[in-house]
C-alpha cells in the first residue's frame, strides 16, 4: 500500500518558487530522459496495432470531447429569416421519432455550418508523431494546426506521415521548438497527454494560456496522481499487459485535476471558465469511455479564456 | 538521336505513371452493394465531400439504368427477399425511389419437410418484400443521377471497364494508397478501396484477406413462374418452401399471377435435366415437387432421363397423381392451406442455374481496403439473406466512415474501418451459419435425422417464442 503522505506534493507551491530555466530545450522542463524516450517510440508511432494503439484509441475520445464542447458553444438564435425550428426542452420525448430525428438533423446541420465559419487556428503542444494534429487538420472547421514538440525524431515522423495525405497540404506546420519561443496567438491550444511528461506543468499552463486568443479554448488531458492511476497506467498497462511501453509514465509527474482547477482559480480568477471536466477510462472492448469522476485516473478538461 | 528518343520514352513513361487520378473512395463493382454504398456516401452530409469513383465491368449506366424507365412486361429472374430492416435503410435513410409496382410484400412462410410433411408456419404481416435485383440497381442509379444535379461532387461511374491490376503505390507499404489500373488505360490512386466485386473479388485477392468456405455440390435453379389465377390466395400471401432431400424448393410471390422460383437441386445432373425439359413439363415437375412425395419426383426425373415415358405421358401421369393426393384430403379447403398455388407456365428465357457455395472472409478490412456483400460472404439462398447481409454491411460501413470523418480520421486507415468489421461479422456469421446448418440438416434422408428434425420443426411450430425468434432473425431484427 502506498501512503498518500509520501506524495504530498503541491504544484502551487512549486509554481511560486519555480525558476524558469533557460537551457535550449526546456524552459518548460522536459527532461532529456523524456525526450529520448519518445525518440525510441517514434518509429512505431503510426502503427495502430503497435505500442501506440491505446494512444490512437484515446485520440478518438479526445476528438469527441473537443467536438462536444465546441458544439455546445454554438447557439442557434431564433431568427425570422432562417428556416430553423427550435424545439422546446426534451422534445424527443414528446414528438414522434421521425419528426424529432428530422429536427435533430436540421439542428446538427446548422451547428456544423456555424462551426465551419469559425475556421480555428490550433496550437498542439507536444504533438509527437502528429496523431492529434492530423485529425484536427482534417476537420472542416479547423483552418490550420501548428504542432510543436521537443523530440526531433517525432517531428520528423509527423512531417513524413502528413506528407502522405494530399488533403493535409498547407494545413499543418510542425516545428521543433519550445513553447516559450512560440509567438502567435491561437483559438485553440491543446495539451493532450503532455503535462505528465514535464517537470513544471504550471509553467506549461501559464505559457499555453498566454498563447490563447480571448474566447479561445485550452483543451488538456493528463493523469491524476492517485493509486488508481498508478495501478492502471503504470502497473497494469506498462508491466503486466505491456500495452504501453515501459517508462512512459512517471508517477511523481502526474497532476491532479484539482491542482489544475486551483491553479486557474488563483492565477486567472474571473478570466477563465471551465467548460468541461471529465474522467476517462480505457475499456478494452469499447475504447476510451468518459465518466463523471474526474478526480480518478485519466481526465479531459476544457477551459475557455474569457474576454478581459 | 537514339539517346534523345530514349529520353523521351522515359519522360512519357514517368508522366503516365504520375498521371494517376486521385480519388477518395474507389468502389469496384456496381451490384446492389456497390451502388448502395455510392448512394449512401452521396446522401450523407458528412461523406458527400469525398470523391467517389465506381468501376464495373458491365454496361450498368445504360443497360441497367434503362430498366427504371422502360421495364419489361414480365418479371426478371433475379429476385431477392428484402427484410424490413434493409427496406427501411434503402427507402427511408437513402431515399431510394424503388419501383413500387414491381414489389410484392408477403405475410408469411410455409415451410415443410418433404419426407414427413411436418410443417412450420411463420406469419407476420408484410414481413418481407420480393424485389427484382434490377429494380434495386436501376432505382439506385436513378437516385444517383437525380441527386447529383444539385451536388458539385457527383459519383463518377466508369462502366464497361474491368480492373486490370491493383498494387500498393509504395511497394511493401500496405498503408500507402492503392493504385488501381483499369482496362481503359486509366490509373486511379485511392484513399480507400472498396471491394463490392462479388465472390471472385479481385479486391479481396489484393488485400490478402483469407476467405474460407466450400461448394455445396448443389445448383440453384431460378425462373419466373406464372400461377393459376384461380388458385391465387385472396388474403395472406405466403412464400412456400419445401425441403426435399435434394435441396429446398421455394417459390415466393410477385405481383399479380407471378412468382419467383428458387430450386436448389442436388448435383449437376438433376439441374441440367430440369433445365433441358420442355416448359410445360418443367411446371408440372414444380407442382409435383410440392404435392407429391420425393420418391415420386425422383421416379419422374428418372423416367425423363431414360426416355421411358414421353413428355405427354409424364404430364398426364403427374396430373393423375396430384388429383389422387387432393382426393385423399379430408376437406377441399385444405388444398389452399397445404399447397401453394399451381404453376401453369414459366416466363420464356427466365430459367437459369448457378452453383451454390458458402464462403466467409476472416476479416472484411485491412489498411485501405474494405469488403462488402458477396466479396465478403456468400450463402445458400434458402434463408433469403444474401442481399440483406450486403445491405447491412453497407449500412455499417457508412456508419464507420461517418464516425471516422467526424473525428477527423483518415477513412482509409485501419482504425477507421475496424468498427465496420466488428459490427457486421457477427451479424453475418449467425445468418451464414443458420443457412449452412439448415442445408446440411435437410440434405439427407437418413431416418433418425429425419425423425429428429421433424420433431424439432413440429415443436418449433408449436412454440411461439421460438417461432418469433426465427421470424425476427429472418426479418433482420
Amino acid at each position: 500500500m502506498i501512503s498518500p503522505r509520501l506524495f504530498k506534493y503541491n504544484a502551487l507551491k512549486q509554481l511560486k518558487f519555480a525558476p524558469v530555466t533557460k537551457c535550449f530545450y526546456s524552459t518548460t522542463g522536459s527532461s532529456q530522459e523524456e525526450i529520448s524516450h519518445f525518440k525510441d517510440l517514434s518509429t512505431d508511432w503510426w502503427n495502430t496495432n503497435g505500442s501506440q494503439r491505446i494512444l490512437h484509441k484515446m485520440n478518438l475520445a479526445r476528438l469527441d470531447f473537443m467536438r462536444t464542447n465546441l458544439n455546445k458553444l454554438m447557439t442557434i438564435e431564433d431568427q425570422q429569416d432562417k428556416d430553423i425550428f427550435i424545439p422546446g426542452y426534451n422534445y424527443k420525448e414528446f414528438l414522434p421519432s421521425g419528426i424529432s430525428s428530422i429536427i435533430e438533423k436540421d439542428l446538427d446541420k446548422e451547428i456544423q455550418r456555424m462551426l465551419n465559419e469559425k475556421q480555428f487556428n490550433v496550437l498542439d503542444i507536444g504533438c509527437g508523431g502528429g496523431i492529434l494534429a492530423e485529425s484536427l487538420a482534417r476537420l472542416p472547421f479547423i483552418n490550420h494546426v501548428t504542432g510543436i514538440d521537443l523530440t526531433p525524431e517525432c517531428i520528423d515522423v509527423a512531417q513524413k506521415h502528413a506528407a502522405k495525405d494530399p488533403t493535409l497540404d498547407n494545413k499543418i506546420n510542425y516545428k521543433l521548438c519550445d513553447l516559450a519561443t512560440v509567438e502567435d496567438k491561437f483559438d485553440i491550444v491543446t495539451c493532450y497527454e503532455m503535462l505528465e511528461h514535464v517537470d513544471n506543468p504550471h509553467e506549461i499552463l501559464r505559457q499555453a494560456w498566454k498563447r490563447l486568443n480571448p474566447q479561445g479554448i485550452l483543451f488538456l488531458s493528463t493523469i491524476n496522481r492517485d493509486f488508481v492511476s498508478w495501478f492502471t497506467t503504470i502497473f497494469v498497462a506498462e508491466y503486466i499487459t505491456k500495452l504501453v511501453p515501459q517508462g512512459t509514465h512517471t508517477y511523481d509527474k502526474f497532476v491532479k485535476s484539482s491542482e489544475i482547477v486551483d491553479w486557474f482559480q488563483q492565477r486567472q480568477p474571473r478570466k477563465h471558465k471551465i467548460l468541461d471536466l471529465k474522467g476517462t477510462m480505457y475499456v478494452p472492448s469499447k475504447g476510451w469511455v468518459n465518466h463523471d469522476c474526474p478526480s480518478v485516473g485519466n481526465y479531459f478538461m476544457a477551459v475557455q479564456k474569457l474576454k478581459e | 538521336m537514339l539517346a534523345r528518343s530514349f529520353v523521351r520514352k522515359l519522360a512519357t513513361a514517368s508522366t503516365t505513371k504520375s498521371a494517376a487520378k486521385l480519388t477518395d473512395i474507389l468502389i469496384v463493382g456496381g451490384g446492389p452493394a456497390g451502388l448502395t454504398l455510392a448512394t449512401g456516401i452521396q446522401e450523407s452530409p458528412l461523406l458527400s465531400k469525398f470523391k467517389v469513383t465506381l468501376v464495373d465491368g458491365n454496361d450498368i449506366v445504360d443497360k441497367v439504368g434503362s430498366f427504371y424507365h422502360n421495364p419489361p412486361d414480365h418479371f426478371t429472374n433475379r429476385v431477392v427477399s428484402v427484410t424490413p430492416q434493409s427496406m427501411k435503410f434503402l427507402t427511408e435513410k437513402l431515399g431510394v425511389p424503388l419501383m413500387q409496382d414491381r414489389i410484392q410484400p408477403y405475410d408469411g412462410l410455409y415451410v415443410n419437410d418433404g419426407i414427413t410433411d411436418v410443417h412450420l408456419e411463420v406469419e407476420k404481416e408484410e414481413m418481407l418484400h420480393m424485389i427484382e435485383i434490377l429494380n434495386i440497381q436501376s432505382s439506385l442509379l436513378h437516385k444517383l443521377s437525380s441527386t447529383s444535379m444539385n451536388h458539385d461532387n457527383k459519383v463518377d461511374i466508369i462502366d464497361n471497364c474491368k480492373v486490370d491490376s491493383i498494387t500498393s503505390s509504395v511497394k511493401g507499404d500496405p498503408t500507402s494508397w492503392p493504385l488501381v489500373k483499369l482496362a481503359n488505360g486509366e490509373t486511379y490512386k485511392t484513399r480507400l478501396l472498396v471491394g463490392a466485386d462479388g465472390f471472385n473479388s479481385p479486391v479481396r485477392k489484393f488485400s490478402g484477406l483469407y476467405s474460407r468456405g466450400w461448394q455445396y455440390n448443389t445448383w440453384g435453379l431460378v425462373a419466373t413462374l406464372k400461377l393459376d389465377p384461380q388458385s391465387l390466395p385472396i388474403y395472406k400471401l405466403r412464400g412456400w418452401q419445401r425441403f426435399l432431400p435434394t435441396g429446398p424448393l421455394a417459390h415466393l410471390p410477385l405481383p399479380g399471377d407471378n412468382a419467383s422460383l428458387v430450386w436448389s437441386t442436388g448435383g449437376n445432373e438433376m439441374s441440367s435435366l430440369l433445365m433441358e425439359m420442355e416448359p410445360k413439363l418443367f411446371v408440372k415437375m414444380i407442382n409435383a415437387g410440392y404435392i407429391l412425395t420425393p420418391t415420386d419426383l425422383q421416379y419422374y426425373l428418372d423416367a425423363f432421363k431414360e426416355g421411358s415415358m414421353t413428355t405427354e405421358d409424364l404430364i398426364e401421369d403427374i396430373d393423375v397423381r396430384i388429383n389422387q393426393v387432393y382426393n385423399e384430403l379430408k376437406d377441399e379447403t385444405l388444398i389452399d392451406e397445404k399447397f401453394p398455388p399451381l404453376v401453369v407456365d414459366v416466363v420464356p428465357g427466365t430459367r437459369a442455374r448457378f452453383p451454390l457455395k458458402f464462403s466467409h472472409a476472416d476479416s472484411y478490412v485491412t489498411d485501405r481496403v474494405a469488403l462488402v456483400g458477396d466479396a465478403a460472404h456468400t450463402t445458400h439462398p434458402l434463408a433469403g439473406q444474401g442481399l440483406n447481409m450486403g445491405q447491412h454491411d453497407v449500412e455499417q460501413l457508412l456508419n464507420a466512415l461517418e464516425k471516422a470523418t467526424l473525428r477527423g480520421q483518415d477513412i482509409g486507415a485501419m482504425l477507421s474501418l475496424e468498427p465496420f468489421w466488428a459490427n457486421s461479422y457477427g451479424f453475418n456469421n449467425v445468418r451464414l451459419g443458420m443457412a449452412d446448418k439448415l442445408h446440411k440438416l435437410y440434405h439427407t434422408d437418413f431416418a433418425p435425422v429425419v425423425a429428429l428434425r421433424s420433431l424439432g420443426l413440429g415443436l418449433t411450430n408449436n412454440l411461439s417464442p421460438v417461432k418469433n425468434l426465427i421470424a425476427d432473425i429472418m426479418t433482420g431484427k
